[in-house]
């Protein structure tokens, strides 16, 4: 028998087409936020500048300028130098591997912990929900900095403590974010039919609601790299972070303090590069959130 | 007839119920985490208590037994636990010994007095601004505020504070850096809360205008707005008779959240001005290992805490009778 076949229309060839990806959306959204992507450039720039941190510091971050204590900025030394001769610069810039590697390990650990407990919490409901929330509620009770404080000073202070301390202190309002995007998903019928068809809880979990909830959890991810480098940079500044003679900005800030009133550069340049740091992480952060869901973008 | 001024629903009451019925479990199991954190980590108690004055074994020993260090940790627990339901903290390691009490309560003033006060001048500052903001979105006024708020979430208020230090008490001696003993009295110690009360106002007002801005920005575009004004009302009237009532109601739960700091304090802008706050406090207590104020701090306020996130949830229910409780 034959059969004719309707010569597609516009609109069907219009529909046919390979549907954009979601991915490629954002980047669209994203690409037009002028100063998201100026943040994002600058973030790329830190990153390079902390990996190639030693090649790029005119001088050893340890080495002394014999007789040049407490210099002001000059051609030879752009932040000048600190009260032990060193060069603030050449620190600065070895300064920022502390503080984007604390953000990147303590961010990815904020993440972990947040999402598997706000997952658990959110698709299981009844028991393990209520035991997860309310362990999260008392830990949102104990203030923020107070417990970083304690459990930073009782361990021995260093790098790793302090990426490990802020990651474990700090995931409860990830978790509290994530568990609710479970439950909102978790209703929709895609999942009833996933569960219908037999899938195990894992695999609904990871295949089915984690795809979307992708979007908040990214979002929270650029928000966090900015705020592990403030909480970073706040624990050194009180001597309980990263230890010298390592340099870190907010370590840099704390010895700069003593000599302000001779030396202002020591304060200065450390924290413009934390400001310029979380200023930038920000940014993409917010752009990311507007580039994920334009409806929602801030009026 | 109505016999309460305000009137809740049946529902709403019964979650206030259970609001406060949860206190108990949660304060307790917040006695349990405090007690565990402090405890497992590495470190000796006792060696903390001699301090300085000897480092010989056996009074430490006899120092650890004498505190109950040398007991199980969850009698220690239980010997802690059933003191403090009788309000007893008992006596600092260092300190000079002092009760943990009468410490906290000599700090909580100074911490208590600046917070309050840079929680109002967040307030007196962002309230307008957003309301501005919100009135002409997009102008240069409410650009400038976006900006700002922008700005002022980045800043680590730890730096701003050594910068208003550098201009305001270095470079220009317009204020002193930090405080002074507690003799100051009159216009001198005003000048003592001006930049910290500022540095602690300044990410709390970028906050508190967003969300001021925001919150308006909905209610303005609601049709009883529309109603208003179609009915000839001036827009001084519109705006604050109609519009900022309901636009400050989200604003409590914000406020809200920052209420905790009255008790908790500052602990890196306290170190910065030397203020001899709860934060200043705390930060020493840790320092020195003084497992007593270390505990009463953190149990005090965390209770604290809890019980205002509870309070301002009522308050929101009650002020907002659309929210329902299932």
């Amino acid at each position: 028998m034959q059969q004719t076949v309707a010569p597609p229309s516009v609109e069907f060839q219009r529909l046919a087409r390979k549907p954009e990806s979601q991915a490629r959306i954002v980047w669209r959204n994203f690409r037009r936020n002028r100063l998201a992507v100026a943040g994002g450039v600058v973030v790329i720039l830190l990153y390079l500048v902390a990996i190639f941190a030693h090649v790029l510091a005119p001088q050893d971050y340890k080495a002394f300028n014999a007789g040049m204590p407490l210099k002001p900025p000059s051609a030879q030394h752009w932040f000048g130098t600190d009260r032990q001769t060193r060069d603030v610069f050449s620190r600065v810039i070895v300064g920022s591997r502390v503080s984007l590697s604390v953000g990147l390990v303590s961010a990815s650990m904020i993440i972990i912990i947040g999402v598997t407990l706000g997952a658990l919490a959110g698709y299981f409901g009844g028991p393990v929900d209520n035991a997860i929330m309310r362990f999260t509620d008392i830990m949102l009770a104990i203030p923020g900095f107070f417990l970083l404080l304690t459990a930073a000073a009782l361990f021995t202070p260093g790098l790793q403590t302090t990426m490990i301390v802020i990651g474990a202190t700090s995931w409860m309002s990830t978790a509290r974010l994530v568990r609710g995007e479970f439950l909102r998903v978790k209703a929709q019928d895609f999942v009833l039919a996933a569960r219908a068809l037999g899938a195990p809880n894992l695999r609904i979990i990871v295949r089915h609601i984690l795809p979307n909830v992708l979007a908040v959890i990214i979002v929270q991810l650029t928000l966090w790299l900015s705020f592990a480098i403030l909480l970073e940079s706040g624990l050194s500044f009180l001597g309980l972070g990263a230890q010298p003679p390592t340099p870190s900005w907010g370590g840099m800030l704390a010895d700069g303090r003593v000599n302000m009133q001779k030396a202002w550069w020591e304060t200065v340049f450390p924290g413009m590069a934390i400001f310029i740091t979380v200023l930038s992480f920000n940014l993409v952060g917010d752009g990311l959130r507007d580039a994920f869901d334009p409806r929602q973008r801030r009026r | 007839m109505r016999e309460a001024v305000v009137s809740v629903s049946a529902s709403t009451r019964n979650y206030i119920v259970r609001r406060i019925l949860l206190l108990f479990p949660l304060l307790v199991g917040l006695s349990m985490v405090v007690f565990a954190i402090i405890h497992l980590a590495p470190g000796d108690p006792a060696l903390a208590f001699v301090s300085e004055q000897t480092f010989d074994p056996t009074i430490v020993e006899q120092v650890r037994k004498n505190l109950g260090l040398d007991k199980p940790l969850p009698v220690q627990y239980a010997i802690w636990a059933s003191k403090v339901a009788r309000f007893d903290f008992g006596t600092a390691y260092t300190f000079n010994r002092k009760p943990v009490i009468e410490l906290i309560g000599e700090r909580l003033v100074n911490t208590v007095q600046l917070q309050a006060l840079a929680i109002a001048l967040s307030l007196v500052v962002a309230i307008p601004l957003g309301i501005i903001s919100a009135r002409r979105q997009y102008s240069i006024v409410d650009n400038l505020a976006t900006g700002g708020a922008f700005l002022g979430l980045a800043l680590p208020d730890f730096w701003l504070a050594l910068m208003l230090q550098l201009l305001f008490a270095v470079r220009l001696g317009w204020l002193p850096a930090s405080t002074a003993g507690p003799e100051a009295q009159g216009l001198e110690k005003l000048s003592y809360f001006v930049l910290p009360s500022i540095v602690l106002a300044i990410p709390t007002i970028a906050i508190f205008t967003r969300f001021m801005r925001s919150s308006m920005l909905e209610v303005i575009h609601q049709d009883y707005i529309t109603t208003a004004r179609a009915k000839g009302l001036a827009e001084r009237a519109v705006i604050f008779r109609h519009a900022l009532k309901n636009a400050l109601v989200p604003m409590v739960t914000v406020v809200g959240n920052q209420l905790p700091r009255l008790l908790s304090g500052s602990v890196i802008i306290e170190a910065v001005f030397a203020w001899p706050g709860l934060g200043q406090l705390g930060y020493q207590a840790i320092l020195q290992r003084d497992y007593p104020v270390i505990l009463a701090l953190t149990l005090l306020t965390g209770a604290a805490i809890l019980v205002i996130n509870v309070i301002v949830d009522i308050l929101y229910a009650v002020l907002d009778p659309r929210i329902t409780f299932n």
